[in-house]
């Protein structure tokens, strides 16, 4: 069966990102030892930090540093027909407390690196266009840059501590709109009190649902997908169990509170099944008839799809995340139709023609 | 059947290595006293493969929050995917669930001379 995975972190070493950066950046880096910061309090959880111990590479160099290794763990043994790159989010330009002209620099460097090591190395991977989008006018101008990249298939925007769906930001959008780029959503920092921490990790990992339905929320109230009717948003490791939970309490606050978002002329429910999509892992253990309850109260099979989160710790297997004994018509669409459809990049594997 | 997976000294107290056996992978761990026990190599989660996790040891459980008591140093062997902890001395059980085990196969270890011997798995 064809899969296409719709998470995969392929991982920079700040040496890698100099030779496409001008001066000063560059200097920053090499003689201020720049490295974008993060406060972790905690050890990541499993035997190897936040990777499977397995993916770290024999001569040392971290998971998901290097394609051959890629190639043999990941792409070829599971038959991928496409993975669709989200980065390690580190650096994280839209993460950035400012300096964002640092952070623009960043992104640009990135993405002509993901261009030149992945994706015209390998047909199977497509990117995503990293931005530093605090500053719109200047993500805008990489999106111009790089977006018509017949390898780029997404925006990635983390989800940190900006709620996307604030006007301010509706350029990229357009942007996106106009290049046929989706927008993909992966949290980054903690889930919970947005930009502070929760005292174990093991909180963090079961809320990741929560920054998500912030940011859906955020989102279809904003607007976005009224005024973007093209746009699509795939929201990437957060699950999909949360969602008909989220749908149901939507449509009932739309049907008592429409006046305040008059913008806003559908059901939230249906813009949900029209507009987004979301990615499987980190899958709870399901059983058939709970995964077949979820997706009868989604309304939809069509807006879950497959991924991995390779080389993560937390990596979900294609042979065994989901419950055995699914309908192969299912199968196909959470592995590769649902996928398929919403990038529709995909339908050209990778060339510019038609 | 009965086959040598291995030998004695191929392992130290709190090592573990990947073998075969009846066609299948399977994982020998030498646990901090010197004896060993012999696991199927698939995590009951996902089918990872637990050679390349880590035996360690893990804090027991406690009734004082923020207390750490770290014990069973080279008996706890983790996944390398999940994380999930097996106490090899106690049947591969699992700590977090005990109705989970991982298949353990029988054992036993024939002394070759005073520093080494072979390590052999039954079915």
């Amino acid at each position: 069966m064809s899969f296409i995975d719709t998470d995969i972190h392929e991982r920079v070493s700040y040496e890698q990102l100099l030779p496409y950066l001008e001066q000063p950046w560059r200097r920053y880096i090499t003689d201020c030892h720049w490295m974008q910061e993060k406060h972790m309090p905690y050890t990541q959880p499993a035997v190897a930090g936040v990777d499977r111990a397995d993916a770290r590479l024999p001569d040392g160099r971290p998971a998901g540093s290097d394609l051959g290794f890629m190639q043999e763990q990941l792409l070829d043994s599971n038959g991928h027909e496409y993975g669709i790159l989200t980065g390690a989010l580190d650096p994280s330009p839209s993460s950035m407390h400012g300096w964002y002209e640092m952070a623009t620099a960043l992104a640009s460097a990135y993405n002509d690196w993901q261009i030149e090591h992945w994706l015209e190395k390998d047909s199977r991977l497509y990117g995503s266009v990293h931005i530093a989008a605090q500053d719109p006018a200047a993500a805008v101008q990489e999106i111009e840059r790089v977006g018509d990249h017949p390898k780029m298939v997404q925006i990635l925007l983390p989800i940190d501590d900006i709620l996307w769906g604030d006007p301010f930001y509706h350029p990229i959008y357009e942007a996106a709109e106009k290049h046929q780029l989706m927008i993909g959503m992966h949290h980054n920092e903690p889930p919970i009190y947005y930009g502070k921490w929760p005292r174990y990790f093991i909180e963090w990992h079961t809320l990741i649902p929560t920054s998500h339905m912030n940011q859906v929320t955020n989102m279809i109230f904003s607007g976005v997908f009224e005024k973007f009717p093209r746009l699509k948003l795939m929201m990437i490791e957060g699950g999909f169990t949360y969602v008909p939970f989220l749908m149901r309490k939507m449509d009932q606050q739309y049907t008592d509170l429409r006046h305040e978002v008059p913008w806003v002329k559908r059901m939230p429910s249906d813009t949900i099944r029209e507009h987004l999509c979301f990615t499987t892992q980190p899958l709870e253990e399901l059983k058939k008839w709970e995964l077949m309850q979820i997706i009868e109260q989604m309304g939809s099979d069509q807006i879950i799809s497959f991924s991995t989160d390779y080389p993560h710790w937390d990596y979900d297997s294609p042979e065994r995340a989901l419950p055995p004994r699914l309908d192969e018509d299912l199968k196909r669409k959470l592995f590769s139709e649902n996928a398929r459809q919403f990038y529709p990049k995909l339908h050209k594997g990778g060339r510019t023609d038609g | 059947m009965d086959k040598v997976v291995a030998h004695t000294d191929d392992l130290a107290p709190g090592e573990m290595m990947e073998a075969e056996f009846d066609g299948r992978s399977v994982v020998i761990c030498r646990a901090s006293d010197g004896d060993f026990h012999a696991f199927t190599n698939l995590c009951p989660h996902q089918g990872a493969p637990l050679s390349k996790g880590k035996l360690c040891g893990a804090p027991e459980p406690t009734d004082e929050i923020g207390t750490y008591n770290y014990k069973n140093e080279g008996n706890i062997l983790r996944c390398p995917w999940h994380g999930r902890e097996f106490n090899i001395k106690d049947s591969g059980r699992m700590l977090a669930n005990e109705r989970q085990k991982l298949r353990e196969y029988k054992l036993s270890v024939e002394e070759l001379s005073v520093a080494d011997g072979n390590i052999i798995l039954y079915k």
